[in-house]
């Protein structure tokens, strides 16, 4: 089917991108039945639920603007802008590095800055999209029962989408410019993790600090705004103006977004060119010095060896963990701490929280390891057994998260034992059975594929969120000193498991139909 | 059918002297890729096995290889049926196909540490062995670099070493000198003649006649999934008869015309 715009034009080239787009999302659609569709209904049904009883509550009702609403629009749109900047840089340091048919473009007559904004458009487009669906489900009762201005909202939304696209391009490039070819893309993705945690961090400074652990930051500033101890800046009232549909605030915030990706699309087009061509091949490593190693004996160990190996080395894995372990940093940090002189029962919630985490880190690894394999023919036809393949696979993504948890859990084995013990034991348990169900429920793919389009099974995900939560949940009830209660999340987590369990044949079998 | 004692190997009433029998052979996919296949690969020799494209050449390697489930039929790989022990079956062979199966974020030494682990290879023979085919193929100096930069003909030449490290008796190679400039081709010819010339069995695709014409002892020719000749040169020139020319080239499309309709053959 041909499109429907003058051949090379920016039309053209967007509407071959929103192709190229909708195709894969079909593609990663093919063969996940209709599970995860339903699910997608049930939240939007539950958002837009949540959207109606808000617009009928608010019927009638003017947001005034006060200082305590200017500081919860500003810190909401600070969050959401943070998390777009964190998703468009990564995405940009990408797209340097993936060839796809950035060659065959850039080789072309089209100019290379016309290349690069409808690019930079997509960037914008996939980090905005996860934020206008929820709001449009949300905000769409409320426009509808008389609050027609908020439409002002999703303009806010599509303008920061283009502010942080542009950031985001802006700042991948200046890395590409500082610290070269070889590790733009491991620091743009560290960066990417760091930004994201940003918030969460400052939010847990006092955690993180030692001093009262109970009160947030954001809860502060709430409590300040409203007692009117924080005076707003001047110009601070632009975002919450924009969004309830104030004419001038919205054209400055739309002509600032704008502003940014122009001024990064129009300026970066040959450079990026220039720097996506110089990252071919860049990234390989000089060699190692120092003798070889001595090579691993056996399938098992050379497994784990090699997932270790590549584990070690996939900047965009290593920057999802970085970020769990950002966000698991002050649960750590408070069960350490608490554990010296809070009495037991309260060191429950940051104990199921740590294993909680735990099995989410180990879920990760998991799905990379054992589904994510780029050559899974030279395994078919080694004469090693799968099973033992797969345990090794296993056992390499869960020994960092061993490792990962060694410290916090002997801090606080060392000033309360027993609480010490469960935690361990649930954290253990729960990265284990998250395991298995990576294991059981895998879906076989490519490295690459699984950076572009994490296609990971909606049942696996939510039974993984599951388990961990009940293992938790028990771990909590252990450590307060409620055994015997501890008993039925971990039975039903059990049942969980077993309702999931794959038999190697079954493995085998849903891997054929897979492929 | 096939029986197996400690002294001799039986498959369909014959002693087995050959590296891989195939039966029967059939495998359809929306339509027939492999139709009742049959197929002798002598021990000890180089083998051709021709065919345009789309004539089930890689669906019947990829069976003998076990990584496709044949519908029906019989495959046995030095006596070893691989359909019922495909462990035992898969410890003689290697199979390297077209796309290098290598890990670009693995040095060609770890990459050979990995594949000699899979294949049990007791570690220092094989670090030994790794050393020794990465000299042999030009790529000492690049052997702790990672694979992610290298070209296709450096990468062909690793996944190569990774089918030769753990010394198969069966080499079975899906079109082995795609992307290799003429030195490195000359290598790998070279090298595959060697291991035959040391007992092992090459089994080898090509869309190169020449090579196929120059390197093999004996030429299967195979098309819509059928075998349509087989044997040395002199024979299948005998089976094209006299009108088909001299060169394999030649006799390759006067069998595959008759077989395969005009303008369908590559």
């Amino acid at each position: 089917m041909s499109l429907p715009f003058k051949p090379a034009s920016t039309a053209w080239l967007l509407a071959h991108e929103l192709r190229l787009a909708w195709r894969g999302f079909l593609a990663g659609r093919k063969g996940r039945g209709p599970g995860a569709l339903i699910a997608f209904v049930i939240l939007g049904g539950l958002i837009v639920f949540g959207g109606v009883a808000m617009g009928l509550a608010l019927r009638g009702q003017q947001v005034p603007v006060v200082p305590l609403a200017v500081v919860i629009v500003d810190l909401a749109l600070a969050v959401i802008l943070t998390l777009m900047l964190s998703s468009t840089l990564a995405a940009s340091a990408d797209a340097l590095y993936e060839r796809g048919d950035l060659d065959l473009l850039f080789s072309s007559p089209l100019a290379p800055r016309k290349v690069l904004f409808v690019r930079a458009l997509g960037l914008a487009v996939n980090a905005g999209l996860w934020f206008m669906v929820p709001a449009v489900l949300l905000l769409t009762p409320s426009i509808v029962l008389g609050h027609p201005a908020w439409l002002g909202v999703f303009v806010v939304l599509a303008a920061a989408a283009l502010g942080a696209s542009g950031v985001g391009l802006l700042l991948a490039m200046a890395l590409f410019a500082l610290i070269g070819p070889r590790r733009t893309r491991t620091v743009a993705q560290v960066m990417a993790a760091l930004i994201g945690a940003a918030f969460f961090l400052a939010s847990q400074y006092r955690n993180l600090m030692g001093q009262k652990a109970s009160e947030s930051l954001f809860a502060r500033i709430a409590t300040d705004a409203r007692e009117g101890r924080i005076q707003p800046p001047p110009f601070a009232d632009l975002p919450l103006r924009a969004a309830l549909g104030e004419p001038i605030p919205l054209l400055i915030l739309v002509a600032l977004g704008a502003g940014i990706f122009l001024f990064a699309a129009q300026t970066l087009g040959r450079r990026f060119a220039d720097a996506a061509a110089a990252t071919q091949g860049a990234e390989t490593r000089k060699s190692a010095k120092g003798p070889t190693r001595a090579f691993a004996a056996g399938p098992f160990h050379a497994t784990v060896r090699k997932e270790l190996r590549l584990i070690s080395r996939d900047a965009a894995l290593l920057s999802q963990v970085l970020l769990r372990v950002l966000y698991m940093l002050p649960l750590a940090l408070v069960l350490a701490r608490g554990a010296a002189h809070m009495p037991v029962w309260a060191l429950a919630g940051p104990a199921a929280a740590v294993t909680f985490l735990a099995g989410q880190v180990a879920g990760s690894l998991v799905w990379i390891t054992v589904s994510a394999e780029d050559t899974p023919d030279l395994l078919a036809i080694a004469p090693a057994p799968m099973g033992v393949l797969r345990q090794a696979k296993l056992t390499a993504a869960l020994l960092p998260v061993a490792l990962l948890l060694a410290i916090p859990i002997a801090v606080l084995a060392w000033y309360a034992p027993l609480a010490g013990l469960w935690t361990a034991i649930g954290a253990g348990l729960s990265a284990w059975s998250t395991g298995l169900i990576g294991v059981w429920r895998q879906k076989p793919g490519k490295r690459a594929d699984f950076r572009r389009r994490r296609g990971a099974s909606l049942l696996a995900t939510l039974a993984e969120l599951f388990v961990a939560t009940l293992i938790g949940v028990a771990t909590a009830l252990a450590v307060a000193g409620w055994l015997v209660w501890a008993l039925p999340p971990l039975i039903v987590a059990g049942a969980v498991m077993m309702a999931l369990r794959r038999t190697d044949e079954q493995i085998a079998a849903a891997l054929r139909v897979a492929s | 059918m096939l029986i197996t004692s400690h002294a001799r190997v039986w498959f369909w009433g014959r002693v087995l002297t050959e590296a891989l029998i195939v039966r029967g052979l059939n495998k359809t996919f929306a339509k027939p890729a492999v139709s009742d296949l049959d197929l002798t690969v002598h021990a000890g020799e180089l083998y051709a096995l021709l065919g345009p494209n789309g004539a089930g050449k890689t669906t019947t390697l990829r069976m003998v290889a076990g990584l496709t489930q044949p519908d029906s039929g019989a495959v046995a790989i030095f006596g070893v049926d691989a359909r019922k022990d495909p462990a035992a079956a898969k410890a003689l062979l290697a199979w390297a196909p077209d796309e290098a199966m290598i890990y670009d974020k693995l040095s060609p030494l770890e990459y050979l540490e990995f594949v000699a682990g899979l294949w049990n290879v007791e570690p220092k023979a094989a670090k030994a062995k790794a050393e020794q085919l990465l000299e042999t193929l030009g790529l000492t100096s690049e052997a702790r670099r990672r694979c992610e930069g290298f070209s296709r003909g450096m990468k062909q030449k690793v996944a190569l070493a990774g089918a030769l490290i753990h010394d198969p008796k069966l080499l079975i190679l899906d079109e082995p000198l795609t992307g290799l400039d003429a030195a490195a081709a000359r290598l790998v010819k070279d090298m595959l003649r060697a291991r035959v010339d040391a007992g092992a069995t090459v089994i080898l695709t090509t869309h190169i006649l020449e090579v196929a014409e120059r390197m093999a002892d004996r030429i299967g020719i195979i098309a819509g999934g059928r075998l349509l000749a087989e044997g040395t040169l002199d024979e299948l020139r005998g089976k094209a008869g006299e009108a088909s020319g001299r060169t394999l080239e030649d006799v390759f499309l006067q069998l595959t015309s008759e077989a395969v309709p005009q303008g369908v053959v590559a």
